[in-house]
């Protein structure tokens, strides 16, 4: 089934955590979303697949908040974003955790006052003192335990990214926004961080949307797959129907093909 | 380009008055403050009381050719300070400020910017203007101030020294004549441009740095802009402030 600009995308069963409405957005004159409706609902997976330059990093940042649309509304849990009272907005961010496409860790702080970063400006600075424990069980969890006083850029590129998850998590969110979680990783260590994510999800519980161009690893987190290409989101379903998606531009993207469609691109 | 220029100066005036609003509220974070002033000031001080001393002595050699023509080197000690307070060093260290702050500052924004952690900022539902821009705003004001003033100082000496080795001049002539020339007006005409200067090179570095968008040619690019703009400004701002401020005198 296409879910061609538009159309509404239902991927879950009860009230959606997260819906687009009409939203369109561009920039310098190039549109990147036009009346786009999108619906994500708790404990969905969703996974953004597409060319470099579609827009799929721009739909998550929208969907996260950092950008506002030129037109129609983000809703969360069915109020506006960008009309959040100061409570709402509170509690939405104390919800939401996001890995950046390049980690976006602080480079001027060490592993562990990366995370105590985070609770001090959520909930203060008296939380995060009270709260150590949980950040050393999610540096735990992710393997980064023992490196608590190195600063980022002593720690590997695949310690970076880990680092980066573990800072999206601390706060225990409900929704988990992942921008390219595997760019710049080998296969081996991009397979172990795609697992982790996984685990994490299993263990806390989350509603998760995660940017790729690894298809591989899209199949893997998938529940719901939306392939995107410039000006358009094509809904594919879960990993097996997007393998088997009848579009010739997913196809030609799943293959890696050089000719094609997508070529004039 | 004359719109698109006035553009630029419309969104730099909107940002100057977005970050003055958010200081207004940055009293609980002085110590962040303080540190970057220090910072500032560490990074700096060496250059700038060498820079200070020089442009002391350079005036004074200059001034010292001129003087003697007229039979009047008792008065080398006035002109120079007077020259020099009022004048040429605010400006020269202002200039070698904006290289050093100025070029460091709009290149750690800027790399900030392009590697996501200001968007990291604002996804924790903080004010990136309120947590980045203003204690680095506020402590290159500070400590611009500090490091002008302290330079000027250092021009003083430069000046004494010059004289009284290369002109011949006794030292005490050399300061006989400086409260003739220099009067307190003279004194708060430097103090005032330090504090316009200081304004000058925080603003335009820290909105230059704020919005780079790309990549590292980018940051590149944000830079070189901050440094051209800065001394530009710094140029037009010294006509400006001498202009009203000479105006007041005259009134």
């Amino acid at each position: 089934m296409v879910g061609l600009k538009g159309e509404i995308m239902d991927v879950g069963k009860d009230a959606p955590i997260i819906e687009l409405k009409s939203t369109s957005l561009g920039f310098d004159g190039h549109e990147v979303l036009k009346d786009f409706d999108l619906k994500l609902f708790e404990g969905d997976s969703l996974v953004l697949v597409g060319p470099s330059g579609s827009g799929k990093s721009t739909l998550l940042k929208l969907m996260a908040g950092l950008l506002k649309p030129q037109s129609g509304a983000v809703l969360y849990r069915g109020h506006d974003l960008s009309t959040l009272s100061k409570k709402l907005r509170e509690e939405h961010l104390a919800e939401v955790g996001m890995l950046f496409q390049q980690n976006a860790l602080f480079d001027s702080m060490t592993v562990f006052e990366n995370l105590r970063f985070v609770i001090e400006e959520v909930e203060g600075i008296q939380q995060a003192l009270d709260r150590k424990d949980d950040i050393l069980e999610t540096l735990e969890a992710v393997g980064l335990d023992h490196v608590l006083d190195h600063f980022p850029s002593e720690i590997s590129g695949g310690m970076q990214k880990r680092l980066g998850i573990a800072r999206a998590l601390v706060l225990k969110p409900r929704l988990v926004f992942y921008d390219d979680p595997t760019a710049g990783l080998d296969p081996i260590t991009s397979r172990k961080i795609v697992s982790m994510i996984l685990e994490l999800q299993k263990k806390w519980g989350a509603t998760i949307v995660t940017v790729t161009n690894d298809m591989m690893r899209a199949y893997q987190l998938a529940g719901r797959c939306m392939v995107c290409f410039p000006g358009e989101f094509l809904k594919t379903g879960s990993a097996e129907d997007t393998k088997a998606f009848a579009d010739p531009r997913v196809q030609q993207f799943i293959r890696g093909d050089v000719n094609g469609p997508l070529e004039a691109l | 380009m004359i719109v698109r220029s006035l553009n630029g100066l419309g969104d730099l005036l909107m940002y100057l008055g977005t970050v003055l609003r958010s200081a207004l509220g940055s009293w609980r974070r002085r110590e962040e403050i303080f540190d970057k002033s220090l910072l500032v000031i560490q990074q700096s001080l060496a250059t700038t009381v060498f820079a200070g001393f020089f442009v002391g002595a350079i005036m004074t050699l200059q001034f010292t050719l001129q003087v003697q023509m007229f039979s009047a080197l008792s008065y080398l000690g006035a002109l120079v300070t007077s020259a020099t307070v009022r004048e040429v060093g605010p400006l020269l260290i202002a200039f070698l400020l904006s290289g050093k702050i100025g070029a460091f500052t709009s290149a750690e924004l800027g790399t900030m910017k392009v590697s996501e952690q200001i968007d990291a900022i604002r996804c924790l539902g903080s004010d990136p203007i309120r947590e980045v821009i203003v204690p680095r705003f506020l402590g290159i004001i500070i400590a611009s101030f500090f490091l002008l003033s302290f330079g000027l100082l250092f021009s003083f000496f430069g000046g004494l020294l010059m004289a009284t080795t290369f002109s011949g001049l006794p030292w005490e002539q050399y300061l006989s004549q400086i409260p003739r020339v220099v009067s307190g007006f003279s004194i708060l005409s430097g103090v005032v441009k330090c504090f316009v200067f200081s304004l000058v090179i925080a603003t335009i570095c820290t909105y230059r740095g704020y919005t780079v968008f790309g990549g590292a040619k980018e940051v590149g690019d944000g830079v070189v802009q901050a440094a051209t703009q800065t001394m530009i400004a710094l140029v037009v701002a010294d006509w400006f402030t001498t202009f009203i401020l000479e105006g007041l005198i005259n009134v």
